[in-house]
């Protein structure tokens, strides 16, 4: 099985920055990755949005090229730069063809060393993300994506939306994002990974010669882990949107750290539960026995505080509170009596027969070593990948079902016309209306 | 530290080595070697798509796509997923206008179980009532999420109904909520008859496999399986449009929003190619002319060309979609001006050879990218196969993209881009109650 893992080649640049990077031979093409150890956490309170906009900011100039300039020069090569706050990352990434790499990676490193943070821009990008969010809102599943976020963690850091709200919006400044970049953007937060048709000691050579002068101006604000404070109570509310014709459907409470032994086991129960497609019981019972949706997924978002676990899916209206009861049932099936032998072994054939396919391009590869570097899983973690999802035990699983799954503290959201699922919503419990959230 | 001495972009042909196979019962068969990884793609296509419906039985391939989940003789329901995932496979399928497609990503070890259950469900597929009514309620929902609570799924097929008047395309791959409703089991039996054998399909395998026994197992599962021949081709045209065709969708929305389609040609006409990259001069990018003119300074949310990339080009002919959303508050009417005015320059002006560059290098990565997966190798090889009936075309677009002159870029804008040739859908927002005046949504 370890013929075909990547070499994952390490190196620490002249200013403190670590550079990982992994040679691939299948197609000329070249990966290289910006990461930021902090990112929409971050955000200044009342300012939601702050690490997003940075990121798109470095992509509108530097003191040498304007945007137009810098695009042009990108795009002329097929390339494709990309830029987004995320939750405790911040990525700045061009691709494109290898032969192309050293002005890919001079490119890179002059976007993030020297951006131009012209103020003209700002208005511009004010104007074209007030549009972007008011449209946002006709999208049901964004919207409760965000929505339950919002209600579940309040004023938590998890709880911002990454791109900004319009509140926020009106309460940035260019000030703002300088000041996020001045802070975070420092050697000893950051990281550059170069998956491609590279050979590693050109990439030290290269990156050593670019990024030399990139220095500490920080220090950058420290890393968020903690679990939040004052949740919202588990219970159900109703966001009424009678223009819809299905409701959306969120189901939540509060999960775990990346960093938490549990996590093994977990992932595989929650394979079983609803990440396994027609393998999960959530599937099996809400689309295939029940037909009452066309998908349904549960989720930990595991990251370096206790991210949430959210079950998603949307129904015909008047289905809404069955699907609801059924899903609390499953969940709490699980949580009672754990998984069998037999789904703990696909669970876990699953995964190891699936390794490989994540390892087939550039882009997968580059995931793979953001999320090793982002939560220090060591360098040996793709090697011991497959052994850590065999070592799971039936009881190891059952544990973990019990210890993390959690029926009775489930908050429900459910976005839809209240005129046709309100009722049978009642019969589940108490159901608060909101209004805005 | 050592380096492969495959390192070198400049020594890459990007080539796809194309085994091609037929069986004595017709089925097509391509090989796709490549033994990088211990992995293969396993694709299943069907020649039949919403083209080969009729009014009243809309949706009906997409429906029966969802049914060859359902369980055979000897599986039950969603058992062909279970068992193939729990192999590490990743199990999905699609349908089109033009074609149904079925795929398994597989570690390569598996590929016979794979080619054994595909076997099993096109000889041996359960279709019973207790499969059939669950899984239409499945797609009723699917319909629901994608068209009708979706920001402009119902502004995008009421584009393709005006535009098409007698071509199948003008009905939506989903169907109408209304012969979702009444589509029957017999209906689905009839179907399964007429486009589900060798004779009407092909298979690709892509990957860590070696052809002959690729071959080998194909003959051994899919050999015996009788075929009745080709099905009869549809012909149908489209007559020429002869004038603008505007319509008016209402729906709750905070956007005005506008969507043009322009009939143009089909995937294996040679226009399919300066099309492809006027659509990337004009939105592909930030550099693109729609996003300095338009985006970049506020003048609309979006505005984009739509066009299927290949292998995903229509088989009869397209249109390509110019989708425009208003800044909230601004007129819709002054962008539409401006954005009419901005594609009679392309006409009268052409574009630069810098612009054009540009757009044939963004394709040479794109077929990069393409190649990178057994997925997508797999997938240009059998629907150039099913679209063209020539797989080995493929090897060659790098050089049609190539080939292509500012002229032909402003020929095909001249040719295609006419008033006359649009038809225009305009979304326009009502509130929550003008909209429940306006009738049920479906």
């Amino acid at each position: 099985m370890a013929n075909y893992l990547p070499e994952i080649h390490q190196a620490t640049l002249p200013n403190g920055m670590n550079l990982l990077g992994v040679e691939y031979d299948r197609v000329p093409w070249v990966s290289i990755i910006f990461m930021v150890k902090r990112g929409s956490e971050a955000d200044p309170v009342g300012k939601a949005g702050v690490a997003d906009w940075t990121a798109e900011y470095l992509t509108l100039g530097t003191a040498r090229r304007q945007q137009l300039q810098l695009a042009q020069d990108i795009e002329s090569r097929g390339a494709t730069l990309a830029a987004r706050g995320g939750w405790d990352a911040t990525l700045i990434s061009l691709e494109g063809l290898a032969e192309d790499f050293p002005e890919l990676l001079a490119t890179l490193a002059e976007i993030v060393q020297v951006p131009a943070f012209a103020e003209e821009e700002f208005p511009l990008l004010k104007k074209r993300r007030r549009a972007e969010l008011v449209h946002m809102l006709d999208d049901p599943r964004e919207m409760a994506n965000l929505r339950f976020l919002r209600l579940f963690f309040g004023d938590a850091p998890y709880g911002w939306p990454v791109p900004g709200d319009l509140k926020s919006l009106e309460a940035l400044s260019l000030d703002d994002l300088k000041e996020f970049y001045q802070r975070q953007f420092a050697p000893q937060t950051c990281s550059l990974m170069v998956v491609g048709m590279v050979p590693f000691p050109r990439v030290v050579e290269e990156a050593g010669r670019l990024w030399g002068s990139f220095k500490d101006t920080g220090p950058p604000s420290p890393p968020y882990t903690s679990a939040p404070q004052g949740l919202c109570p588990p219970g159900i509310y109703l966001l009424d949107r009678p223009e819809l014709t299905q409701s959306e459907i969120r189901l939540g409470h509060l999960g775990l750290p990346r960093s938490h032994p549990d996590f093994f086991p977990l992932k595989l129960v929650n394979y079983i539960l609803g990440e396994g497609g027609f393998s999960s019981r959530l599937m099996g019972r809400i689309r295939s026995d029940l037909g009452c949706t066309y998908g349904i997924r549960s989720h930990f978002h595991f990251r370096r505080a206790p991210g949430p676990f959210i079950i998603s899916t949307f129904t015909p209206a008047v289905h809404t509170a069955l699907v609801v009861k059924e899903i609390t049932q499953v969940v709490k099936e699980l949580w009672e009596k754990g998984v069998t032998a037999q789904e703990l072994a696909e669970a876990q054939s699953y995964y190891v027969g699936h390794f490989p396919l994540g390892l087939e391009t550039p882009r997968g590869l580059g995931r793979q070593l953001i999320l090793m570097d982002l939560y220090d899983l060591g360098r040996d973690y793709l090697k011991n990948y497959c052994e850590q999802i065999q070592g799971v035990t039936l009881q190891a699983a059952a544990q973990a079902a019990q210890a993390h799954l959690k029926p009775e503290d489930l908050v429900t959201l459910i976005m839809g016309p209240a005129s046709q699922c309100a009722e049978a919503l009642e019969e589940l419990g108490p159901v608060k209306i909101v209004d805005e959230i | 530290m050592t380096s492969s001495p495959k390192l070198d972009p400049a020594a890459w042909q990007p080539e796809i080595a194309i085994v091609p196979y037929r069986l004595d019962n017709g089925l097509s068969l391509f090989v796709l070697p490549d033994p990088r990884l211990p992995i293969v793609s396993l694709q299943v296509h069907y020649k039949v798509g919403s083209r080969h419906e009729l009014p009243g039985i809309t949706g009906i391939s997409h429906l029966f796509e969802h049914l060859m989940f359902r369980g055979t003789e000897t599986l039950g329901p969603e058992e062909f997923s279970r068992i193939l995932q729990a192999k590490g496979g990743e199990i999905n399928a699609f349908t089109t206008r033009d074609h149904t497609s079925y795929f398994e990503n597989l570690p390569a070890e598996h590929l016979e179980l794979g080619l054994s259950l595909e076997a099993d469900r096109l000889k041996n597929l359960k279709l019973d009532d207790e499969n059939f009514q669950p899984e239409r309620q499945v797609v009723i929902s699917e319909r629901k999420l994608r068209s009708v609570d979706s920001p402009f799924g119902l502004v995008t097929e009421q584009l393709f109904a005006a535009a098409y008047t007698q071509h199948p395309y003008q009905w939506p791959v989903i169907g109408w909520d209304q012969d979702l409703r009444r589509l029957t089991l017999k209906d689905c039996l009839t179907y399964y008859r007429a486009y589900y054998h060798p004779g009407n399909m092909a298979v690709v395998v892509a990957g860590d496999v070696i052809p002959e026994a690729a071959r080998d197992l194909v003959d051994r599962y899919f050999g015996d399986i009788p075929s009745p021949g080709p099905p009869p081709a549809i012909q149908v045209q489209e007559p020429l449009q002869r004038g603008e065709r505007r319509a008016v969708v209402k729906k709750v929305s905070q956007v005005e929003a506008l969507f043009a389609g322009y009939h143009i040609v089909g995937m294996d006409h040679p226009d399919i190619y300066p099309l492809n990259l006027l659509g990337l001069i004009l939105s592909g990018g930030k550099s693109s002319r729609f996003y300095q003119e338009f985006v970049r300074v506020g003048k609309t949310v979006e505005l984009d060309v739509e066009l299927a990339p290949l292998p995903f080009s229509s088989e009869d002919p397209d249109l390509l979609v110019i989708a425009a959303v208003a800044v909230p508050g601004q007129p819709l009417v002054k962008l539409e001006e401006e954005l009419w005015a901005a594609l009679n320059r392309l006409q009268t002006e052409g574009v630069t050879p810098a612009e054009l560059a540009r757009a044939q290098k963004i394709q040479r990565a794109q077929m990069a990218r393409n190649l990178m997966h057994n997925f997508y190798r797999g997938l240009l090889v059998g629907l150039f196969h099913l679209k063209t009936s020539d797989a080995a075309r493929v090897n060659k677009l790098l050089t049609f993209f190539e080939a292509v002159t500012t002229e032909d870029i402003q020929r095909v804008a001249q040719t295609y881009l006419r008033e006359d040739n649009r038809t225009t859908v305009i979304l326009k927002p009502v509130s929550p109650g003008e909209s429940q005046a306006l009738g049920e949504l479906a």
